[in-house]
Protein backbone atom coordinates (compact mmCIF):
# COMPACT_ATOMS: atom_id res chain seq x y z
CA UNK A 1 0.00 0.00 0.00
CA UNK A 2 1.36 3.21 -0.58
CA UNK A 3 0.81 6.46 1.47
CA UNK A 4 -1.84 7.93 -0.72
CA UNK A 5 -4.61 4.68 -0.36
CA UNK A 6 -3.30 4.56 3.36
CA UNK A 7 -4.88 7.99 3.74
CA UNK A 8 -8.01 7.60 1.53
CA UNK A 9 -8.92 4.35 3.51
CA UNK A 10 -8.55 6.27 6.98
CA UNK A 11 -10.09 9.27 5.06
CA UNK A 12 -13.45 7.21 4.51
CA UNK A 13 -13.98 5.78 7.79
CA UNK A 14 -12.49 8.88 10.40
CA UNK A 15 -16.45 10.45 9.90
CA UNK A 16 -16.18 13.61 12.08
CA UNK A 17 -12.97 12.29 13.75
CA UNK A 18 -10.16 15.22 14.67
CA UNK A 19 -7.75 14.18 11.73
CA UNK A 20 -3.75 15.17 12.98
CA UNK A 21 -1.29 14.74 10.99
CA UNK A 22 2.24 15.63 9.83
CA UNK A 23 4.82 15.45 6.80
CA UNK A 24 4.11 12.79 3.78
CA UNK A 25 0.76 11.96 5.32
CA UNK A 26 -0.15 15.55 5.53
CA UNK A 27 0.82 16.11 1.74
CA UNK A 28 -1.86 12.98 0.92
CA UNK A 29 -4.73 13.80 3.26
CA UNK A 30 -4.15 17.74 1.56
CA UNK A 31 -4.75 15.38 -2.48
CA UNK A 32 -7.58 13.92 -0.77
CA UNK A 33 -9.71 17.53 0.38
CA UNK A 34 -9.53 16.38 4.09
CA UNK A 35 -11.16 19.16 6.02
CA UNK A 36 -12.01 20.12 8.80
CA UNK A 37 -11.78 18.95 11.82
CA UNK A 38 -8.15 19.31 11.14
CA UNK A 39 -4.33 19.95 12.21
CA UNK A 40 -1.17 19.62 10.68
CA UNK A 41 1.87 19.43 12.40
CA UNK A 42 4.07 21.52 10.03
CA UNK A 43 6.64 22.45 9.59
CA UNK A 44 7.14 20.60 13.36
CA UNK A 45 8.38 16.81 13.00
CA UNK A 46 7.43 14.42 15.92
CA UNK A 47 4.70 17.04 16.84
CA UNK A 48 1.55 15.07 15.88
CA UNK A 49 1.14 12.46 18.55
CA UNK A 50 1.45 15.40 21.66
CA UNK A 51 -0.95 17.82 20.14
CA UNK A 52 -3.67 14.56 19.15
CA UNK A 53 -3.14 13.93 23.13
CA UNK A 54 -3.87 17.41 24.03
CA UNK A 55 -6.85 17.77 21.53
CA UNK A 56 -7.99 13.94 22.72
CA UNK A 57 -7.57 15.36 26.73
CA UNK A 58 -9.91 18.63 25.78
CA UNK A 59 -12.66 16.59 23.97
CA UNK A 60 -12.91 13.47 25.52
CA UNK A 61 -16.20 12.74 23.46
CA UNK A 62 -14.59 12.67 19.94
CA UNK A 63 -12.64 10.39 18.27
CA UNK A 64 -8.60 11.59 17.46
CA UNK A 65 -6.95 10.35 14.48
CA UNK A 66 -2.98 10.99 14.40
CA UNK A 67 -1.53 10.07 11.55
CA UNK A 68 2.42 9.90 12.52
CA UNK A 69 5.55 9.95 10.13
CA UNK A 70 8.19 7.16 11.05
CA UNK A 71 10.98 9.53 11.11
CA UNK A 72 8.80 11.50 12.73
CA UNK A 73 8.28 9.93 16.00
CA UNK A 74 11.37 8.87 15.75
CA UNK A 75 12.28 12.26 16.94
CA UNK A 76 9.53 12.23 19.65
CA UNK A 77 9.90 8.53 20.86
CA UNK A 78 9.02 9.73 24.40
CA UNK A 79 5.65 11.02 23.33
CA UNK A 80 4.23 6.72 22.65
CA UNK A 81 5.19 7.34 27.17
CA UNK A 82 3.29 10.34 27.27
CA UNK A 83 0.18 9.19 25.53
CA UNK A 84 0.50 6.05 27.18
CA UNK A 85 0.84 8.37 30.93
CA UNK A 86 -2.97 9.65 30.03
CA UNK A 87 -4.15 6.90 27.59
CA UNK A 88 -7.07 8.37 25.80
CA UNK A 89 -9.22 6.18 25.06
CA UNK A 90 -10.20 8.47 21.86
CA UNK A 91 -7.10 8.14 20.85
CA UNK A 92 -5.96 6.12 17.45
CA UNK A 93 -2.71 7.11 16.63
CA UNK A 94 -1.42 5.49 12.93
CA UNK A 95 2.33 5.16 11.47
CA UNK A 96 3.28 5.70 8.51
CA UNK A 97 6.04 3.33 8.17
CA UNK A 98 8.33 3.70 4.78
CA UNK A 99 11.50 3.08 6.20
CA UNK A 100 12.41 6.47 4.53
CA UNK A 101 12.81 10.46 5.34
CA UNK A 102 11.92 12.75 2.65
CA UNK A 103 10.26 10.49 1.80
CA UNK A 104 9.12 10.84 -2.17
CA UNK A 105 11.56 13.53 -2.52
CA UNK A 106 14.54 11.89 -1.55
CA UNK A 107 14.39 9.06 0.07
CA UNK A 108 16.73 9.33 2.44
CA UNK A 109 17.51 6.14 5.08
CA UNK A 110 16.30 6.21 8.64
CA UNK A 111 18.16 5.50 11.58
CA UNK A 112 18.07 2.23 12.85
CA UNK A 113 17.32 -0.71 11.03
CA UNK A 114 14.01 -3.32 11.64
CA UNK A 115 12.75 -1.22 13.94
CA UNK A 116 9.93 -2.58 15.52
CA UNK A 117 7.12 0.36 16.03
CA UNK A 118 4.58 -2.14 17.26
CA UNK A 119 6.47 -3.30 19.98
CA UNK A 120 8.33 0.24 21.20
CA UNK A 121 4.61 1.43 21.40
CA UNK A 122 3.56 -1.53 23.47
CA UNK A 123 6.10 -1.13 25.66
CA UNK A 124 5.50 2.63 26.31
CA UNK A 125 2.17 1.31 27.89
CA UNK A 126 -0.28 1.25 24.50
CA UNK A 127 -2.87 -1.31 24.85
CA UNK A 128 -3.78 -2.27 21.57
CA UNK A 129 -1.35 -2.52 18.79
CA UNK A 130 -1.68 -3.59 15.18
CA UNK A 131 0.16 -3.88 12.49
CA UNK A 132 -1.31 -3.35 8.60
CA UNK A 133 0.54 -4.41 5.48
CA UNK A 134 -1.68 -4.28 3.06
CA UNK A 135 -4.57 -1.75 1.80
CA UNK A 136 -7.56 -4.71 2.09
CA UNK A 137 -6.45 -5.09 5.80
CA UNK A 138 -7.09 -1.54 6.67
CA UNK A 139 -9.81 -0.94 4.67
CA UNK A 140 -11.54 -4.23 6.46
CA UNK A 141 -10.76 -3.35 9.72
CA UNK A 142 -10.19 0.00 10.24
CA UNK A 143 -14.03 0.91 11.28
CA UNK A 144 -13.81 -1.50 14.04
CA UNK A 145 -10.26 0.44 15.34
CA UNK A 146 -12.23 3.65 15.51
CA UNK A 147 -14.97 2.19 16.91
CA UNK A 148 -13.11 0.48 19.83
CA UNK A 149 -11.30 2.13 22.82
CA UNK A 150 -7.90 3.57 22.47
CA UNK A 151 -5.37 4.25 23.19
CA UNK A 152 -4.55 2.21 20.08
CA UNK A 153 -0.83 2.65 17.95
CA UNK A 154 -1.46 1.03 14.26
CA UNK A 155 1.90 0.85 12.45
CA UNK A 156 1.20 0.54 8.68
CA UNK A 157 3.37 -0.98 6.36
CA UNK A 158 3.77 1.67 3.10
CA UNK A 159 5.78 1.34 0.25
CA UNK A 160 7.66 4.63 -0.08
CA UNK A 161 7.10 6.80 -3.04
CA UNK A 162 9.63 7.34 -5.81
CA UNK A 163 11.89 10.53 -5.28
CA UNK A 164 11.27 13.52 -7.58
CA UNK A 165 14.43 15.45 -6.87
CA UNK A 166 17.67 15.14 -8.86
CA UNK A 167 19.49 17.63 -11.02
CA UNK A 168 16.62 17.94 -13.53
CA UNK A 169 14.18 18.32 -10.74
CA UNK A 170 16.02 20.70 -7.70
CA UNK A 171 13.93 21.75 -4.84
CA UNK A 172 11.58 25.07 -5.35
CA UNK A 173 10.68 27.44 -3.04
CA UNK A 174 8.34 26.84 -0.29
CA UNK A 175 4.87 29.07 -0.29
CA UNK A 176 4.11 30.74 2.63
CA UNK A 177 1.09 28.48 3.16
CA UNK A 178 3.35 26.24 5.09
CA UNK A 179 4.66 28.49 7.68
CA UNK A 180 1.24 29.54 8.12
CA UNK A 181 -1.10 26.68 7.95
CA UNK A 182 -0.71 25.49 11.16
CA UNK A 183 -2.17 28.57 13.41
CA UNK A 184 -4.80 29.03 10.62
CA UNK A 185 -5.98 25.45 10.85
CA UNK A 186 -5.88 25.53 15.04
CA UNK A 187 -8.23 29.08 15.12
CA UNK A 188 -10.18 27.30 12.83
CA UNK A 189 -10.35 23.85 14.99
CA UNK A 190 -11.01 26.14 17.68
CA UNK A 191 -13.76 28.09 16.75
CA UNK A 192 -15.41 24.68 15.22
CA UNK A 193 -14.74 23.09 18.39
CA UNK A 194 -15.80 25.97 20.63
CA UNK A 195 -18.77 25.64 18.59
CA UNK A 196 -19.27 21.75 18.87
CA UNK A 197 -19.29 21.84 14.76
CA UNK A 198 -18.55 18.78 13.12
CA UNK A 199 -19.44 16.25 16.11
CA UNK B 1 15.06 24.51 55.78
CA UNK B 2 16.16 27.14 52.86
CA UNK B 3 13.11 30.07 53.55
CA UNK B 4 13.45 33.50 52.71
CA UNK B 5 11.59 36.40 51.01
CA UNK B 6 12.79 34.52 47.91
CA UNK B 7 10.44 31.59 48.44
CA UNK B 8 7.51 32.25 47.09
CA UNK B 9 5.14 29.36 48.69
CA UNK B 10 3.80 26.93 46.68
CA UNK B 11 0.26 27.42 47.84
CA UNK B 12 0.61 31.08 46.29
CA UNK B 13 1.41 30.09 42.71
CA UNK B 14 -1.78 27.18 43.27
CA UNK B 15 -3.71 29.98 44.18
CA UNK B 16 -3.02 32.35 41.14
CA UNK B 17 -3.33 29.44 38.72
CA UNK B 18 -6.99 29.17 40.08
CA UNK B 19 -7.31 32.73 40.27
CA UNK B 20 -6.44 32.91 36.35
CA UNK B 21 -8.71 29.28 35.78
CA UNK B 22 -5.73 27.46 34.94
CA UNK B 23 -7.33 23.45 34.66
CA UNK B 24 -4.34 21.50 33.35
CA UNK B 25 -0.86 21.85 34.29
CA UNK B 26 1.47 20.50 31.68
CA UNK B 27 4.76 19.79 32.75
CA UNK B 28 8.71 18.32 32.79
CA UNK B 29 9.44 18.68 36.34
CA UNK B 30 11.75 21.65 37.52
CA UNK B 31 13.97 21.51 40.73
CA UNK B 32 13.12 25.18 41.53
CA UNK B 33 9.56 24.03 41.55
CA UNK B 34 9.67 20.93 43.39
CA UNK B 35 7.53 22.23 46.34
CA UNK B 36 4.94 23.52 43.57
CA UNK B 37 4.84 19.93 41.53
CA UNK B 38 4.70 18.35 44.92
CA UNK B 39 1.62 20.39 45.82
CA UNK B 40 0.12 19.71 42.08
CA UNK B 41 0.54 15.86 42.38
CA UNK B 42 -0.93 15.49 45.78
CA UNK B 43 -3.96 16.94 44.01
CA UNK B 44 -5.89 20.17 43.43
CA UNK B 45 -9.24 20.71 42.83
CA UNK B 46 -9.86 21.80 39.15
CA UNK B 47 -6.54 21.29 38.28
CA UNK B 48 -5.22 17.88 35.73
CA UNK B 49 -1.56 17.06 35.55
CA UNK B 50 0.08 15.58 32.87
CA UNK B 51 3.53 14.93 32.89
CA UNK B 52 5.25 14.80 29.56
CA UNK B 53 8.80 12.82 28.63
CA UNK B 54 10.44 16.22 27.30
CA UNK B 55 9.29 19.98 26.92
CA UNK B 56 8.84 19.68 23.04
CA UNK B 57 6.05 16.92 24.21
CA UNK B 58 4.84 19.34 26.76
CA UNK B 59 4.58 21.95 24.40
CA UNK B 60 2.57 20.16 21.82
CA UNK B 61 0.00 18.30 24.71
CA UNK B 62 -0.49 22.41 26.33
CA UNK B 63 -0.99 23.28 22.77
CA UNK B 64 -3.75 20.83 21.41
CA UNK B 65 -5.26 21.47 25.00
CA UNK B 66 -5.49 25.26 23.81
CA UNK B 67 -6.79 24.85 20.59
CA UNK B 68 -9.35 21.87 22.19
CA UNK B 69 -10.66 25.18 24.77
CA UNK B 70 -8.96 24.56 27.93
CA UNK B 71 -6.73 26.90 29.74
CA UNK B 72 -2.59 24.86 30.49
CA UNK B 73 0.33 26.65 31.96
CA UNK B 74 3.47 24.39 31.34
CA UNK B 75 5.85 24.47 34.25
CA UNK B 76 9.47 23.57 32.79
CA UNK B 77 12.83 24.65 34.07
CA UNK B 78 15.65 27.06 32.07
CA UNK B 79 16.99 23.94 30.12
CA UNK B 80 13.52 22.70 29.04
CA UNK B 81 13.25 26.18 27.50
CA UNK B 82 16.47 25.80 25.69
CA UNK B 83 15.74 21.95 24.40
CA UNK B 84 12.31 23.09 22.91
CA UNK B 85 12.78 26.13 20.60
CA UNK B 86 11.50 24.86 18.13
CA UNK B 87 8.46 23.85 19.37
CA UNK B 88 7.90 26.91 20.91
CA UNK B 89 8.71 28.76 17.43
CA UNK B 90 6.00 26.84 15.71
CA UNK B 91 3.15 26.54 17.88
CA UNK B 92 3.42 29.36 19.93
CA UNK B 93 4.85 32.06 18.02
CA UNK B 94 3.78 30.58 14.14
CA UNK B 95 0.69 29.17 15.04
CA UNK B 96 0.16 31.94 17.55
CA UNK B 97 -0.79 29.56 20.93
CA UNK B 98 -1.24 31.86 24.12
CA UNK B 99 1.05 29.34 26.11
CA UNK B 100 1.73 30.62 29.40
CA UNK B 101 5.10 28.91 30.88
CA UNK B 102 6.62 29.00 34.53
CA UNK B 103 10.21 28.42 34.07
CA UNK B 104 12.78 28.00 36.81
CA UNK B 105 15.91 29.58 37.37
CA UNK B 106 17.50 26.09 38.04
CA UNK B 107 21.29 26.47 38.91
CA UNK B 108 20.99 30.21 40.11
CA UNK B 109 23.37 31.01 42.86
CA UNK B 110 21.76 31.97 45.99
CA UNK B 111 23.75 34.43 46.45
CA UNK B 112 22.65 35.96 43.23
CA UNK B 113 18.54 36.30 44.48
CA UNK B 114 17.45 39.83 44.23
CA UNK B 115 20.43 40.28 41.80
CA UNK B 116 20.23 40.27 37.84
CA UNK B 117 20.20 36.66 36.75
CA UNK B 118 22.56 38.61 33.86
CA UNK B 119 25.45 38.57 36.77
CA UNK B 120 25.14 34.75 37.41
CA UNK B 121 28.33 32.79 36.80
CA UNK B 122 26.08 30.01 34.92
CA UNK B 123 25.31 29.92 31.30
CA UNK B 124 22.10 27.83 31.91
CA UNK B 125 20.77 30.89 33.76
CA UNK B 126 22.54 33.94 32.08
CA UNK B 127 21.19 32.54 28.99
CA UNK B 128 17.17 32.66 29.91
CA UNK B 129 16.06 35.81 29.42
CA UNK B 130 18.54 36.61 26.26
CA UNK B 131 17.42 33.69 24.78
CA UNK B 132 13.38 34.30 25.21
CA UNK B 133 14.32 37.68 24.08
CA UNK B 134 15.39 36.65 20.75
CA UNK B 135 12.26 34.69 20.50
CA UNK B 136 10.38 37.70 21.30
CA UNK B 137 8.33 36.19 23.68
CA UNK B 138 7.41 38.49 26.83
CA UNK B 139 8.98 37.36 30.33
CA UNK B 140 8.48 38.56 34.06
CA UNK B 141 10.70 37.71 36.57
CA UNK B 142 9.01 36.29 40.08
CA UNK B 143 11.21 36.64 42.82
CA UNK B 144 9.36 38.41 45.96
CA UNK B 145 5.66 37.37 46.69
CA UNK B 146 4.88 40.78 45.70
CA UNK B 147 5.81 39.72 42.15
CA UNK B 148 2.60 37.64 42.31
CA UNK B 149 0.29 39.64 39.81
CA UNK B 150 2.95 39.44 37.13
CA UNK B 151 1.23 35.83 36.62
CA UNK B 152 -2.26 37.55 35.78
CA UNK B 153 -0.42 39.96 34.08
CA UNK B 154 1.42 36.74 31.68
CA UNK B 155 -2.36 35.13 31.23
CA UNK B 156 -3.98 38.26 30.13
CA UNK B 157 -0.84 39.26 27.94
CA UNK B 158 -0.66 35.85 26.07
CA UNK B 159 -4.46 35.84 25.88
CA UNK B 160 -4.71 39.44 24.66
CA UNK B 161 -1.84 39.09 21.72
CA UNK B 162 -2.38 35.26 21.16
CA UNK B 163 1.52 35.09 21.80
CA UNK B 164 3.63 32.70 24.20
CA UNK B 165 4.40 34.48 27.94
CA UNK B 166 7.44 33.12 30.43
CA UNK B 167 7.29 33.66 33.93
CA UNK B 168 10.88 33.15 35.40
CA UNK B 169 10.35 31.09 38.85
CA UNK B 170 13.77 32.91 40.55
CA UNK B 171 14.04 31.01 43.64
CA UNK B 172 13.20 27.40 45.16
CA UNK B 173 9.33 27.84 45.53
CA UNK B 174 8.45 27.64 49.41
CA UNK B 175 7.34 24.14 51.11
CA UNK B 176 3.83 26.17 52.23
Amino acid sequence: MNILTACKAIQEARGPAILIATMGAMVAFDKLDAGQPRLNSVPLMGGSASLGMGLALAHPDRTVIVVDGDASLLMQLGALVTVAGKSPRNFHHFLINNGTQFSGLSNLSLPGRQIDYCALAAAAGYPITHRIQDEENLTMRIRDILSSDGPSFIELTIEPDPPIFGADSPQQDWSDHQFTRMGDEARQLAVLLANGGAA
Amino acid sequence: MLKNKFNIPASAYISALQRNSVDYVVTVPDWVQLAFHCQLEAGVEGIELVQCCNEDQAVCVAAGLRIGGKNPVLIVQNQGIYGCVNSIRALGLDAQQPLVFMVGQFGREFANFGKSPSLSRRNTVRYLEPVLDALDVRHWRLEEESDLPKIDQAFSYAQRTSRPAALIVGAPTGWL
